[in-house]
């Protein structure tokens, strides 16, 4: 499902923000990333989003060769990957039901589709009955699960969620956390980036170390100190 | 297909949201975006009407060839020809002795005919000579004309040239050509500064609305939007700002055209230029131009917007 390859990623001045790490990810796997700040998971999350380019090395996701990837093609590449970030992104002139319609608009489905789409995924991530509420009305926790089901929309194959719980209290972490395995029951893969060692260790999940910009460690049902 | 289309409807509809979430903006940009249109349609209008009345009056300075006794049908035939064949001939009148007569009879100056009849009187000529009448439209083109009927192949036949009946309308024609000179250029320098301040304010609209929207588009890059689905916004507003004008243009010009029109167009000079103008098919014609122009403009300033500050190639 995701393969890197000995993949290098420097800023002019910073030096390597990653260097040579390979990593390969099956398909329905939930995949934790961890690191201190600066370690270089975010980097590693936009080489895979495409917000930025190797400077060397190869990443194939879901089959898609990024070397060989236009410009022109990478909004169709972000159609096949959802993402979820710290800050939750969300329109806040835009209700819950009109945020998450806003990924399946995009790709101009009707409206009669979006109607009988978003509802079930609102239901999927526990915020039936808040669809015409907005962000600033909602906890934390219920925005994160908004921005879930915004990048699950469009049931991409891959699931990419930076630092979700960073700002949420232990509860609304741990209900976010609840969707993002529920979602990988279903067959998405779940690549997640978190600091939170609660989560880590009670997921028993792989968990990735980078340190420095390498991979220092990846073990199956891994733990983080 | 049906996806395309529905996309393409979204698009519109937030193109329409970001003029109405700018009012005042909009306002100001279609406004003088407005004022620009006008001018360029008010210069076309009175190019087209001074033009129109220039080749009417010009019609009445007639170049006048005055025909020798005894010359040939054939060779007359010849010089009329001839000057057909020059450019800014409206046409050409045989007028035999008979028909001058008949004109001499008629005239009720009466400085004309004591002239006349002292011209007869010191010729010791008995009857009035044939002449051929050259119209012309545009005045010009009389000395090239004259130089002409003067040419060593035509002494045979041409006795005299004579240009113009009188003076002050010569002399009103050529006013009335350097006047549509002056307007039609000054119309274009007002039409172009105004053009030019519209495009301004437009770049300032479309970068404003960019500015207020960039988390959005942010968003919108993120999960997968086309660059053609960010941008399609910016143009559907600049081309409404295009849209509005051209329309409200054409209103501002025909509202003059038709309060001032029917008082001058019994004048022959400006008949011609008023049933034009009010015909359906130049009507049409203005408002498709004057929008056509006015999305042009539009979609021209807010491309210099987005590709300034809507970065879409930087992934």
């Amino acid at each position: 499902m995701i393969l890197l390859d000995r993949v290098t990623k420097t800023y002019s001045k910073k030096g390597a923000a990653l260097e040579r790490i390979s990593l390969h990810v099956e398909p329905k796997e939930f995949v934790i990333i961890v690191g201190h700040s600066g370690a270089g998971k975010s980097t590693l999350l936009k080489l895979l989003t495409r917000e930025e380019k190797p400077t060397s090395g190869k990443i194939l996701v879901g089959g898609i060769d990024y070397e060989r990837l236009k410009d022109r093609d990478i909004p169709y590449l972000r159609r096949k990957i959802g993402v979820v970030f710290q800050d939750f992104k969300l329109l806040p002139a835009k209700t819950v039901f009109e945020n998450v319609a806003f990924a399946l608009e995009i790709v101009g489905l009707s409206n009669r589709e979006i109607k009988h789409t978003v509802p079930k995924v609102l239901d999927l991530v526990g915020l039936k009955g808040k669809e015409d509420s907005y962000p600033s009305e909602l906890s934390g926790g219920e925005r994160q699960r908004v921005a879930i089901a915004r990048a699950v929309v469009r049931q991409p194959k891959i699931l990419i969620a930076d630092e979700p719980t960073g700002n949420l209290d232990p509860k609304h972490a741990w209900d976010v956390i609840r969707v993002l395995e529920k979602i990988n029951h279903y067959g998405t893969t779940v690549l997640l980036t978190t600091h939170n060692q609660e989560i880590v260790n009670k997921l028993k999940r792989r968990v990735v170390t980078i340190d420095g910009g390498h991979i220092v460690s990846d073990k199956a049902g891994g733990s983080y100190k | 297909m049906k996806r395309k289309l529905n996309a393409f409807w979204r698009v519109t509809k937030a193109g329409g949201n970001n003029f109405l979430r700018n009012a005042w903006l909009s306002i100001a940009a279609t406004a003088v975006m407005t004022v620009a249109l006008t001018i360029m349609l008010g210069a076309v209008v009175l190019h087209v009407s001074t033009g129109n009345a220039v080749k009417e009056l010009s019609k009445k300075i007639k170049v006048t060839i005055y025909l020798k006794d005894g010359a040939t049908e054939e060779r007359r035939d010849m010089v009329k020809a001839r000057l057909q064949s020059q450019e800014g001939v409206d046409n050409i009148t045989f007028v035999d002795r008979r028909e001058a007569e008949r004109r001499f009879k008629t005239n009720q100056n009466q400085q004309d005919k004591a002239f006349i009849e002292q011209a007869l009187a010191l010729t010791g000529a008995t009857t009035l000579p044939e002449s051929l009448e050259v119209s012309l439209t545009d005045l010009s083109k009389s000395n090239s004309i004259v130089a002409i009927a003067k040419e060593q192949g035509y002494k045979d036949v041409v006795d005299d040239v004579s240009v113009g009946k009188n003076d002050v309308a010569k002399e009103t024609i050529e006013r009335a050509t350097s006047a549509q000179r002056y307007i039609t250029r000054g119309s274009i320098f007002a039409a172009i500064l105004f053009a030019a301040v519209s495009v301004l304010i437009i770049f300032n609209t479309i970068r404003m609305a960019i500015f207020t929207r960039s988390e959005e588009i942010r968003i919108m890059k993120l999960i997968g939007a086309t660059p053609n689905y960010i941008r399609g916004p910016f143009l559907v507003e600049s081309c409404m700002y295009g849209f509005i004008a051209g329309v409200l243009a054409n209103v501002a010009v025909y509202t003059a055209i038709l309060s001032i029109g029917p008082k001058i167009q019994n004048q022959a000079e400006f008949s011609a230029s008023y049933a034009l103008f009010t015909s359906t098919s130049v009507m049409l014609i203005s408002l498709a131009g004057a929008i056509l122009v006015g999305i042009m403009v539009g979609i021209f300033s807010s491309m210099l917007a987005m590709n300034k500050h809507l970065k879409l190639k930087h992934w």
